[in-house]
C-alpha cells in the first residue's frame, strides 16, 4: 500500500509528484480517488471529482418563491440558469452571510442536469485511496455516509443524490 | 417549464409507439404487396402509384428504425426503399426476383418487430445480412437499357420536375399517351378541394405526372394550377370531362419549347409519337430535379434559436449603452449614429427571427393522422361505431409543442371514445344517431392556437363527479363547488368515475396528466359538459415558447418577467377600486368582474404592497377568453427574452415557468402565466 498522505509538513502536490516519480504503478493509481474538498464554517467536506463540473465565485442569486428554503435561488452562469442550493441550510447548519471565500460549486446532477452548492470555502483535491475511505454510521437520510482520512483529520464524503434530493 | 425528462416509463412508452407506428408501416406494405401481386397476375403490369406508396412506407420504416436505434432493422428498410426505389424510376423491371425479395423481407420486418418486444432481435442477425446480400446482388445485375423517349416542354416545367416524375413523363411517351397540360384557377381560401375534384376527374382518364403552381395573372383571391396530365382522349374531351369553370386543356407537347432527352447517352425512340424537334441538333435541358424542401434535425433549429435569442439580448444590451451615450454630450452625435445603426440592426433582427421561426412551426396534420389510425384501431377493437371529425390540420404550431401534444390529445381522444360514446343501443335508446361522432377542431386564435375535442357522448354528470372526489377525499362533503369547478375536478389527480380499468384508460391517471402536459407547454384546458348531449375539452396553447417580448414588472424590489403574448392590458390602480367578494378581490373591468392576485402574496415575498404612492399596477393576465389581473409595485418596461429552463433538483415551481437573463441583473424569473390565470380562477391560493 502507497502512503500518500504526509500528515503535515509536505503538501499533497509534492507528495503525488514524489509518488509519481518513483514510479507508481499503474494498478496503484486505480485504486486512488478524486475529491474536491471544501468547509462549511470549520467543518470539512468532500464531493466526488466527477460529479464536480466547476467552481465559480459568488454572483447575483435570484430569490425563487415556492421552493425549500435551503434553494437559495437561481444564478445565469453562461447561458443557463441553475438553482443554488445554501449547503449549510440543507445540511440543518445555521446560515451564514456570504464571504469573500464563498463559492458555488456546480455539480452533474442525476440525469445531466445541474444544480449549484453554496460553500464557505473551497479547498483542493484530495486524492486517496480506496481504503482511507472509512463507513460512518448514520440512517438512511444523511447525506454524509463515508469518511475520508485526511491525514490527521477526517472530511465528510457527501452523498450527492441524497444532498439533491428534494421530497416534493 | 421543466425540462424535458427521459424518464424510464417515457422511454418504454416510446418504444411502444414505435412498435405499434412500425406495425402500421407494415400493414400498409403486406396490403400493398398483396394488391401487387393481384395486378402481376390480372394484367402484368404494376400501378406505378402502388409501387410508390410501398416505396413511401419503406423510407418510413427506415427512418422509424434509424431513430430508435434499430439498426438491423433499418439497414433492411433501408435495401427494401432501394428496391422499390429502382423498380419505380423505372430503373429495374418488377421481375419475380424483385417481387420475392420483397416478400421476404417484409416478412423478415414482421418477425424482427416481433422480436423487438421481446429484446431479442438479435437472433435474426444473420437472416438479414443474407436477405441484404441478395438484394445487393440483384442491384447489381445490369439495368434494362431505356428506351429514350423525346418530349417537347417548357423547359422550366421540365426542370421542376422530381426524377420520378420525369421517369412517368418518359413512361407515358413512350407508351404513345398524350401529354397535356390542363390549367385551373381556384379560390385561394378553398383551393384544396377544388383542386382534389380536379385531381380525381382526370386520374378517372389518365395519370397525373406532376402539379406545379403556375404564376400569371389572375383574381387577387385566386391561386392557379397546371397539371401535367398523360392520357388518352384528346384535350377537347379531357376539357368537357372536367366540369371545371376556367380550366383549359392544351397538348403539352406542342408547346413548341426545346426538346429534351432524359438520358444524352441512350439512343432516340424509334417508336414515339411526339414531334420531332425543331432543331437538328437539340439542345440538352438538365432534368435534374430540384427538389424545394429540405429535411432538418430539429436540433439545429433548436441551435439556431437559442443564437437568435443571444443575438436579441445582445441587442438590447446595445440599446441601453446607446441609450446611455446619448445621455453624455460628449458622445451624443456619436451616439446618434449608434442608435441609427442599431435601429436597422433590430430590423433585421426581427426578420431573422420570424424566419427562424417559421421554420420551426410544422402543421397539426401528422399529429391528427395518427389520431385517426387510433381511431381506426380502437373501433376495429371493440366494434363500437364512432367516426373522427377532423379540422383544421393545417393549423402550425412550434414543433416541440406539437411532439408534446401527442400524448395530451390521444388520451383526450381515447378518454372520449372509451367513456363517452355510449354503445348503439344506448344511442338509440336516446334518439341519437347509431354512429358516435368525436370532432377535433383546432384553430389560430391570436397569438394562440385553440384545439377542440368534442363528442355527442352521453356527458359528464357533475353529481357522479362530485361523489367520486368526495370518496377519495379530494373534496369535502360540505364544500361549496359550482358546476363549473365540479367539471373541472376530472383534472384531479386519482379521479376515475369509471368502475372497471381498460386497457386504453380508466386508470384515473389520465386528465390529470393531461392538464399537467398542457399546463407545462404554457397552455390551459377546460371542459364543458352537457348531459345526454356530449362533452367539450378545450386546450388553448401559445403558438412558438422560443423568443418571446416580456414585460418586466417588479414587485418588492424583485423583477419578473411575463409574456406579452398574455398580457391584455395593464391598468393603474387606486386601492379606493378594489373591491372584495366572498373572501376573493375584484375590479371592475369596464362592467365585468376582473378577479384579482397580488403577486406579493402570491409569491409570499412579505410587506405591504406599495410603490410609494399607494397605487399599484394591474397587468390583465388573459388565455383564450379568460381574465385574471395581477397587481404589482412597478411596470418596468418591454423586453425582448428567451425563456430558458431552470435547472436544478426542483423539477417544476408552480407559477414559474422559468428565467431569463436581463442585462447585468442576472437571471429574472418568467411567470407561468397559465398557472396563474387556473390559481386566480379557482380563487384559492396555493401556499
Amino acid at each position: 500500500m502507497q502512503r500518500v498522505i504526509e500528515p503535515s509538513a509536505e503538501s499533497r502536490w509534492e507528495s503525488l509528484a514524489r509518488a509519481a516519480a518513483s514510479g507508481e504503478t499503474s494498478e496503484d493509481a486505480e485504486l486512488r480517488r478524486e475529491f474536491v474538498t471544501f468547509r462549511l464554517g470549520e467543518d470539512a467536506y468532500a464531493l466526488p471529482i466527477e460529479r464536480v463540473r466547476e467552481v465559480v465565485r459568488l454572483r447575483p442569486i435570484t430569490p425563487v418563491p415556492r421552493v425549500p428554503s435551503a434553494v437559495r435561488g437561481v444564478i445565469s452562469l453562461r447561458g443557463e440558469v441553475v438553482q443554488v442550493i445554501d449547503l449549510r441550510g440543507r445540511l440543518g447548519m445555521v446560515t451564514a452571510p456570504a464571504a469573500r471565500t464563498s463559492r458555488i460549486i456546480v455539480l452533474h446532477g442525476d440525469d445531466g442536469a445541474v444544480a449549484g452548492l453554496l460553500v464557505d470555502l473551497v479547498r483542493d483535491v484530495l486524492r486517496i485511496s480506496e481504503d482511507e475511505i472509512r463507513p460512518c454510521a448514520g440512517n438512511e437520510a444523511d447525506v454524509v455516509h463515508s469518511l475520508l482520512a485526511d491525514g490527521t483529520e477526517f472530511v465528510s464524503l457527501l452523498d450527492v443524490d441524497r444532498v439533491l434530493a428534494f421530497d416534493e | 417549464m421543466a425540462a424535458r425528462r427521459n424518464t424510464p416509463s417515457r422511454r418504454s412508452k416510446a418504444h411502444r409507439e414505435f412498435i405499434s407506428e412500425a406495425e402500421e408501416i407494415l400493414e400498409r406494405m403486406r396490403d400493398g404487396l398483396s394488391d401487387l401481386a393481384d395486378q402481376q397476375t390480372s394484367s402484368g403490369e404494376a400501378d406505378p402509384e402502388l409501387i410508390n406508396q410501398l416505396f413511401r412506407s419503406a423510407h418510413s420504416l427506415k427512418g422509424l428504425s434509424g431513430m430508435f436505434g434499430l439498426d438491423a432493422l433499418g439497414e433492411l428498410a433501408h435495401h427494401l426503399e432501394d428496391v422499390l426505389d429502382r423498380v419505380r424510376l423505372g430503373r429495374a423491371g418488377l421481375d419475380a426476383a424483385a417481387v420475392g425479395l420483397l416478400d421476404e423481407s417484409v416478412s423478415l420486418v414482421a418477425l424482427t418487430l416481433e422480436k423487438v418486444e421481446s429484446g431479442t432481435q438479435d437472433e435474426l442477425l444473420d437472416r438479414v445480412a443474407d436477405v441484404i446480400g441478395r438484394i445487393d446482388a440483384w442491384a447489381r445485375s445490369p439495368e434494362p437499357t431505356t428506351e429514350c423517349a423525346e418530349v417537347e416542354l417548357d423547359p422550366a416545367m421540365l426542370r421542376a420536375l422530381t426524377e420520378y416524375e420525369e421517369h412517368r413523363l418518359q413512361e407515358n411517351v413512350r407508351r404513345g399517351r398524350r401529354i397535356q397540360l390542363v390549367e385551373a384557377s381556384f379560390d385561394i381560401l378553398a383551393f384544396e378541394e377544388g383542386l382534389a375534384e380536379l385531381t380525381v376527374a382526370v386520374r378517372e382518364v389518365g395519370e397525373v405526372l406532376s402539379t406545379l403552381p403556375s404564376p400569371g395573372e389572375g383574381a387577387e383571391s385566386q391561386i392557379r394550377f397546371s397539371l401535367l396530365v398523360a392520357t388518352d382522349i384528346p384535350p377537347e374531351d379531357l376539357e368537357a370531362r372536367l366540369e371545371i369553370p376556367g380550366a383549359s386543356v392544351r397538348e403539352a407537347t406542342r408547346a413548341g419549347g426545346v426538346a429534351a432527352a432524359a438520358d444524352p447517352t441512350a439512343a432516340r425512340a424509334s417508336d414515339s409519337n411526339v414531334e420531332p424537334s425543331l432543331d437538328a441538333a437539340p439542345e440538352l435541358v438538365s432534368l435534374k430535379s430540384i427538389s424545394d424542401t429540405v429535411r432538418v434535425d430539429i436540433r439545429k433549429l433548436d441551435e439556431l434559436m437559442n443564437l437568435v435569442g443571444e443575438l436579441v439580448v445582445q441587442r438590447g444590451a446595445l440599446a441601453r449603452i446607446a441609450r446611455e451615450l446619448q445621455a453624455l454630450p460628449e458622445t451624443a452625435r456619436l451616439a446618434a449614429d449608434l442608435d441609427k445603426v442599431h435601429k436597422g440592426f433590430e430590423r433585421k433582427l426581427q426578420d431573422l427571427q420570424s424566419g427562424v421561426l417559421e421554420t420551426r412551426m410544422v402543421p397539426l396534420r401528422q399529429v391528427f393522422e395518427k389520431l385517426s389510425r387510433v381511431v381506426r384501431r380502437l373501433r376495429r377493437d371493440t366494434e363500437k361505431e364512432v367516426r373522427l371529425e377532423l379540422c383544421g390540420a393545417d393549423t402550425e404550431l412550434d414543433k416541440l409543442i406539437v411532439e408534446e401534444l401527442v400524448d395530451p390529445l390521444m388520451h383526450v381522444v381515447r378518454n372520449a371514445f372509451d367513456h363517452a360514446i355510449e354503445a348503439s343501443e344506448e344511442r338509440a335508446a336516446a334518439g341519437k344517431p347509431a354512429e358516435g361522432c368525436i370532432r377535433l377542431e383546432a384553430c389560430q386564435r391570436g397569438n394562440d392556437v385553440v384545439i377542440i375535442c368534442s363528442d355527442d357522448g352521453r356527458g359528464i354528470d357533475p353529481s357522479v363527479v362530485r361523489a367520486r372526489a368526495i370518496e377519495r377525499g379530494i373534496v369535502s362533503e360540505n364544500t361549496l363547488l359550482a358546476e363549473r369547478e365540479v367539471l373541472d375536478l376530472i383534472f384531479a389527480p386519482g379521479l376515475t368515475t369509471r368502475t372497471e380499468v381498460t386497457e386504453t384508460s380508466g386508470r384515473g391517471v389520465g386528465m390529470d396528466v393531461v392538464r399537467a402536459n398542457i399546463t407545462a407547454l404554457g397552455g390551459l384546458v377546460e371542459v364543458q359538459s352537457e348531459l345526454e348531449r356530449g362533452t367539450t375539452i378545450t386546450m388553448t396553447l401559445p403558438i412558438t415558447l422560443a423568443i418571446i417580448q416580456a414585460l418586466i414588472v417588479s414587485v418588492a424590489d424583485q423583477q419578473f418577467a411575463i409574456p406579452l403574448n398574455s398580457v391584455r392590458e395593464t391598468l393603474l390602480v387606486e386601492p379606493g377600486e378594489i373591491q372584495r367578494s366572498e373572501g376573493r378581490e375584484l375590479l371592475n373591468l369596464r362592467g365585468e368582474a376582473l378577479p384579482l392576485r397580488r403577486l406579493r402574496r402570491e409569491f409570499g415575498l412579505g410587506g405591504e404592497d406599495q410603490s410609494g404612492t399607494g397605487k399599484q399596477y394591474s397587468v390583465v393576465l388573459g388565455l383564450g377568453d379568460t381574465r385574471v389581473g395581477l397587481l404589482v409595485d412597478r411596470l418596468e418596461g418591454q423586453q425582448d427574452t428567451v425563456i430558458k429552463p431552470i435547472q436544478g433538483p426542483i423539477r417544476s415551481i408552480r407559477g414559474i415557468a422559468g428565467a431569463t437573463e436581463l442585462g447585468d441583473a442576472g437571471a429574472v424569473l418568467v411567470l407561468d402565466v397559465a398557472a396563474l390565470v387556473e390559481d386566480g380562477l379557482r380563487g384559492g391560493g396555493l401556499a
